[in-house]
């Protein structure tokens, strides 16, 4: 395996290689991703995760988010969930049946205690007060069992006033989250209520045409910093999510039985009929108006004109959709980095640029080939490219240079198959066998977070802990003596990270736009053009790569050690 | 009166001041606080201070936006009538002048996620504005085909040549235009007007913040802004003189208010949205925080369904101004105890020995029908039951009328200064607005004249003050003439954009209009100056958010540019909440808990503070201007020891001297002189 000297070589570059995971394009996963969702707060999806629990590692906690950038002191009638509204996360076990296995599907009702005052909490009555049905369907969405009734979602924390004092709810609002996490008669541990924005995001600079980090030694901000949003947080033992017949015991760290893949939805009904003096009536079918799997995918993959169609199907309507395929092949952002298209627009991406000329050979800028030239050849016979394995689905066809790395990683998962191994053990070929690091392959569907529930977990105090998620696996695989001096499989620290599921630390806007900009292609061994045969694949491109940091690393205050996880809410009272 | 009254004058604000706490309206009731682009934030009118021929009105829509707020920024919808009413003629219910706003959406480039990209604009908003002069029964379009200015997305989007290569100033300017009936208009997006601490006021009242400093909660926020600038000759009464016969002439008044309505019939299908139907009025607004903060939850998505000429015939909303839950919180009989933030703020309970304008108690009901009242506004013979419905009902003399029907230039709606003593008698006129032809509406006397906006005398308590004036400056007290007064021209009366109307409303709700008219506080002795404890109180109450986070426009449309999504106003700092270094404490148990320091200084725009903090504590950093005034929290959280690196953005602030004052648990550390130059 030659492995020392390749070990050797890389030591400084590894930081760069890594997976292939890693996703595709950028951005503040998905607060006001489109149009018609941005005029609908309540039901607006603004991120899901799914990972396994640090301190309860047989169970999976999964988290959807919804009502972005919720004003802390946005009084009086401060943000709830929404009546009329089916919330729901949904979960996928079995590539054989289109369609989800278990659903959980949440309604929510608001109760005014004291309707003769302005004010939200007054003398221990609460206005808005929200409550929640939780209704489990295991067939599909074909029959539907209750598991919560009555569930109390916190109020606002809107100030010490409120909560605190004798005149409010004379409680601490820790008390209140705590007496608000609820045990389902089926297994489940639930919390529905509100949050601090765990997202974090330079909103302002990356949407003003992609100034990210921010250039001319201006201060990134985090535009989520201080904001809250509504979370539905649901921890579930790992037996309940296994599909039917698999045995409870993996057969290794990257079992494919152990596979999920998760998306949350919400849904109105079609017609709303406005009454006079007041209030309004919901009738007829339910429409699904906001989704999400994979963070960002439809704030930055999906151009304008698509996004409001996407909220309205389901990763299972895409395996027929071919509208959409395109904007994974090509991602616009990619635009942005290739000098032969729009690179000088983006100075921030400066640092990010794709192989054009990967090994002297492949092109993966917008509209090239990539590793098509490959089809059909003895080359990739064998590998996960091979029509003989898994069809067409990643070289779909001639100009669609993306169709081995982003679009599996958003759409069908990522096979522990060559070439997606770690270019450790490859001998310099990247169609070779090499390190295992992820298996996610999941190819049910479209865009969903999909999760290995067999990999172990990265304790979050762990010195190895780190938000690059899996791309920080691919590193230490690559470089790190104790995993990167064998090809055999091994837990390598963060391979329960993003893309593999995603954690509330991950930093997934940096992870997806240094996929854009083809680290995971690196990963497996196709080097940046720089690299020259024989010499070091740590080039100057690849560094760049490596190096790139969007300004906002992390989250505005620190996540709990137990579910839900979450951070609690900002006070009304507290932000500046 | 005049040397009496010196202080107390302050005081005595009139009866223009008026009611209750808080933001405007934003997401003011449950429904529409679901339904942003058809919110209906705040309503201003007043006599343009740079074309006095003219009155301008703004009215503010989808609260709360976050400069920031992308890829799909905010601005007005489509499918929504937006509408700003004009009511002049009390003979006839309805509207005598409406103009009409809708919208259309295009994208200029399906292709991007961006907003803007190489010139063209997604999710561009073109408006047609309609105008209708017969009460809604035909609309005709002045405007068509126009469109709004972009967000203010930032740099690269707005000036470079990537994105639309011009000034977000250019960009305005190209959008003020003239109608083809000669309005001037302005339609897009602005810095939201309002100010106010939402924060500490939704927390039960805590205005001011009584643990803690006061916070402009709509600072760095955005609205989306309808200004139109019409001649006064449009707009007053058919019929009135061409030149108003004085300067308090009642056919000179206008009623306006704002409103946005939706077809009936929603009709969803995948990624698609369909509206039919009649049109429904799902928001409105007249008075600032009418909605907010006197009607209750149960009724205010009622209040948003009709019109100010549906509250003629309401009686279920009336109670609400008659008896106002406010007013509990400002009464020791009541929760006066519950809320500490306004203890300066108690209503007559038994004033001049007789009065208790107490929730449930009679105000001045007792004096029904009797010889004191015989001439007065309340007596039946001059406006019928309208000022004094009923027993139980105290408010029915004071906030009712400012929020109801205008206040008329009528006994006892005068000052004080020259009723020897007694309310009812004839004083100094200062207002009339008087348009009891409906309900919640902003209603302005146009025959006002202007004060400046760079006159010394110019104020934000707007009437009040000039009620103050009238009281105690000799220029104004010495008589009780009619005579203009700075400040007549302000809130109550129409509404600026300066006006505090929070403070305004909390210290009327307190009763300092019932004062100004001479119906002074219970620690009044007879005989005794009126400036009593509980007067002073009053007055000095405030709310501790004063002013806007950005400075007007001296011209149209006077709202300041909206704060731009790359700018301070976009998200905090990152490194802020970056992790502390690890450092090597050699710092001894003598040395003080924080130690700061700044670099550049001078500097133009920012300055960067280095922070270095021996202990965990809660910390303030806070940086105010040479005249006391806070321009900026910088931090104020607890922090882990460590060193901290915090910029400080003073852009919008003038040049001179900054004072950057760093607290922690409440304690001095230290203070760093900044220098801003130009």
């Amino acid at each position: 395996m030659n492995l020392p000297k390749f070990a050797a070589a890389t030591k400084t570059m590894l930081l760069v290689v890594f997976g292939l995971l890693l996703g595709l394009n950028l951005r503040a996963s998905s607060h006001r991703e489109a149009p018609l969702i941005a005029n609908d707060p309540l039901a607006d999806n603004t991120d899901v995760y799914a990972f396994r629990s640090p301190d309860n590692p047989n169970t999976i906690t999964i988290i959807a988010n919804y009502i972005p950038a919720e004003l802390p002191h946005g009084g009086p009638n401060y943000n709830t969930f929404g009546e009329n509204i089916r919330y729901e996360i949904h979960i996928d076990n079995n590539p054989a049946k289109v369609g989800d296995e278990i659903t959980y599907r949440f309604t929510f009702s608001r109760v005014n205690q004291d309707p003769s005052t302005f004010f939200n909490i007054r003398l221990g009555q609460r206005n808005l007060r929200t409550t929640y049905t939780c209704e489990r369907s295991i067939d599909g969405g074909l029959s539907w069992q209750t598991i919560i009734t009555n569930g109390e979602v916190p109020p606002p924390n809107i100030g010490p006033r409120s909560i605190g004092s004798g005149v409010g709810l004379g409680s601490d609002y820790e008390t209140l989250i705590e007496s608000a996490i609820l045990s389902s008669s089926t297994g489940e541990k639930l919390y529905c209520g509100p949050a601090d924005d765990p997202f974090f995001v330079d909103l302002g600079g990356v949407f003003d045409l992609g100034n990210l980090p921010r250039q001319g030694g201006a201060a990134s901000r985090d535009g989520l910093a201080q904001y809250n949003v509504h979370s539905i947080c649901l921890q579930i033992p790992i037996a309940t999510l296994l599909r039917a017949g698999v045995n409870p015991a993996p057969t290794g760290i990257l079992d494919g039985n152990f596979v999920i893949g998760i998306w949350a939805s919400s849904s109105r009904k079609s017609t709303r009929t406005l009454k006079t003096g007041g209030g309004y009536d919901d009738g007829g079918t339910w429409v699904q108006v906001s989704r999400l799997g994979m963070p960002l995918t439809n704030e930055v993959v999906i151009p304008i004109g698509y996004k409001d169609y996407w909220n309205s199907i389901t990763p299972y309507d895409e395996l027929a959709d071919t509208v959409l395929d395109p904007f994974f092949y090509n991602p616009e952002l990619a635009l942005y980095m290739d000098d032969s298209k729009f690179g000088g627009a983006i100075p921030a991406f400066k640092p990010l640029r794709i192989q054009r000329k990967s090994l002297g050979a492949f092109n993966f800028a917008n509209g090239n080939d990539g590793l098509y030239g490959l089809k059909g050849s003895a080359a990739v016979a064998g590998t996960a490219l091979d029509d003989a394995i898994f069809g067409k689905l990643l070289l779909p066809g001639a100009g669609k240079p993306r169709s081995v790395d982003l679009w599996p990683i958003f759409h069908t998962g990522v096979p522990n198959f060559p070439p997606y191994q770690l270019a450790t053990g490859k001998n310099g070929n990247p169609l070779a066998a090499g390190k295992p690091f992820i298996n996610n392959f999941l190819p049910n569907g479209g865009d969903m977070l999909r999760l290995n529930m067999a990999t172990p977990v990265t304790q979050r105090n762990d010195p190895a802990f780190s938000s690059l998620g899996i791309v920080q696996a691919a590193v230490l695989g690559l470089t790190d003596p104790t995993y990167a001096s064998s090809a055999a499989l091994q837990f390598i620290p963060n391979m329960d990270g993003f893309p593999n599921g995603r954690r509330l630390e991950d930093d997934v806007t940096r992870i997806e736009l240094q996929a854009v900009g083809g680290v995971a292609l690196a990963a497996i061994g196709l080097w940046y053009d720089d690299y020259t045969p024989g010499g070091s694949p740590v080039t100057q491109n690849l560094l760049n790569v490596i190096t790139y940091n969007t300004g906002v690393s992390k989250n505005d205050k620190p996540f709990k050690p137990a579910f839900p996880y979450v951070a609690t809410p900002w006070a009304g009272t507290e932000t500046n | 009166m005049k040397i009496i009254f010196k202080q107390l004058l302050i005081l005595c604000a009139m009866l223009g001041g008026m009611q209750l706490a808080q933001a405007s309206s934003h997401r003011e009731a449950p429904l529409i606080a679901d339904d942003p682009l058809a919110d209906n934030v705040d309503v201003y009118a007043f006599r343009s201070p740079d074309r006095p021929n003219t009155v301008t009105l703004i009215a503010t829509y989808v609260p709360l936006q976050l400069p920031q707020g992308g890829p799909n920024y905010y601005s007005f919808g489509e499918n929504i009538r937006y509408e700003i009413h004009i009511d002049n003629n009390p003979a006839k219910p309805g509207d005598e002048l409406i103009y009409r706003v809708e919208f259309k959406t295009v994208n200029e480039d399906p292709t991007t996620f961006f907003n803007i990209r190489l010139g063209k604009r997604n999710l561009k908003m073109v408006y047609t504005l309609y105008r209708s002069d017969n009460g809604g029964q035909s609309f005709v379009p002045i405007i068509q085909n126009r469109a709004v200015p972009p967000t203010n997305i930032g740099e690269r989007s707005i000036n470079s040549s990537l994105g639309l290569g011009k000034t977000y100033q250019q960009l305005v300017n190209e959008s003020t235009l003239y109608a083809s009936t000669g309005e001037q208009v302005y339609i897009g997006p602005s810095d939201d007007p309002f100010f106010v601490d939402l924060g500490g006021i939704f927390d039960l009242g805590d205005a001011p913040r009584q643990n803690g400093l006061s916070r402009d909660g709509l600072a760095c926020m955005n609205v989306s802004t309808i200004a139109i600038q019409v001649p006064i000759s449009y707009l007053r009464k058919k019929g009135a003189a061409a030149s108003p016969v004085n300067i308090l002439d009642p056919n000179y008044v206008i009623g306006v208010w704002a409103s946005a309505s939706r077809q009936k019939v929603r009709t969803l299908s995948p990624g698609k949205e369909k509206y039919s139907g009649e049109w429904v009025q799902v928001s409105r607004l007249g008075m600032p925080l009418t909605n907010e903060a006197v009607i209750p939850i149960g009724y205010k998505d009622y209040w948003n369904s009709i019109t100010p000429y549906d509250e003629l015939a309401d009686t279920q909303l009336d109670g609400f101004f008659y008896n106002p839950e406010l007013a509990l919180y400002m009464d020791d009989s009541q929760f006066g105890g519950a809320v500490p933030g306004f203890a300066k703020l108690r209503i007559q309970r038994n004033s001049l020995g007789a009065f208790d304008f107490g929730n449930g108690k009679n105000g001045l009901f007792g004096l029904k029908g009797s010889a004191a009242v015989a001439g007065t506004a309340l007596d039946d013979a001059i406006f019928g039951t309208l000022l004094l419905p009923g027993p139980g009902k105290p408010r029915s003399v004071d906030l009712w009328p400012i929020f109801h029907t205008g206040v008329p230039n009528v006994r006892p709606y005068q000052l004080a200064t020259g009723k020897n003593g007694n309310p009812l008698a004839a004083g100094k006129p200062f207002i009339n607005n008087f348009l009891p032809n409906g309900g919640d509406m902003l209603r302005l006397n146009m025959a006002v004249p202007v004060t400046p906006r760079n006159d010394p005398n110019f104020s934000s308590l707007g009437i009040v003050q000039a009620a103050v004036l009238g009281l105690t400056d000799p220029n104004y007290a010495s008589n009780a003439n009619l005579q203009f007064i700075p400040n007549m021209d302000g809130f109550p009366n129409g509404r600026r954009l300066e006006d505090d109307v929070t403070r305004i409303e909390l210290q009327a709700v307190s009763g300092v209009a019932l004062a100004a008219i001479g119906l002074w506080y219970d620690d009044y002795t007879p005989g005794g100056s009126p400036v009593t404890q509980k007067l002073l109180n009053v007055i000095t109450y405030t709310t501790g958010v004063e002013k806007n986070d950005a400075t007007f426009k001296n011209r149209f449309p006077y709202v300041a540019l909206p704060w731009a999504g790359d700018g301070v106003c976009g998200g905090k700092v990152a490194s802020i909440n970056a992790q502390p270094e690890e450092r090597s404490s050699t710092v001894g148990l003598q040395a003080p808990q924080a130690v700061m320091s700044n670099f550049p200084n001078p500097f133009q725009s920012s300055t960067t503070l280095n922070l270095h903090l021996a202990s965990a504590a809660k910390v303030q950093v806070l940086v105010y201007d040479n005249s006391g005034r806070l321009v900026n929290t910088v931090v104020n959280a607890q922090k882990d020891a460590g060193d901290y690196q915090m910029q400080v953005e003073l852009t919008q602030q003038p040049a001179g001297t900054y004072y950057a004052v760093v607290l922690t648990d409440g304690k001095l550390m230290q203070t760093l002189k900044l220098s801003k130059t130009n």
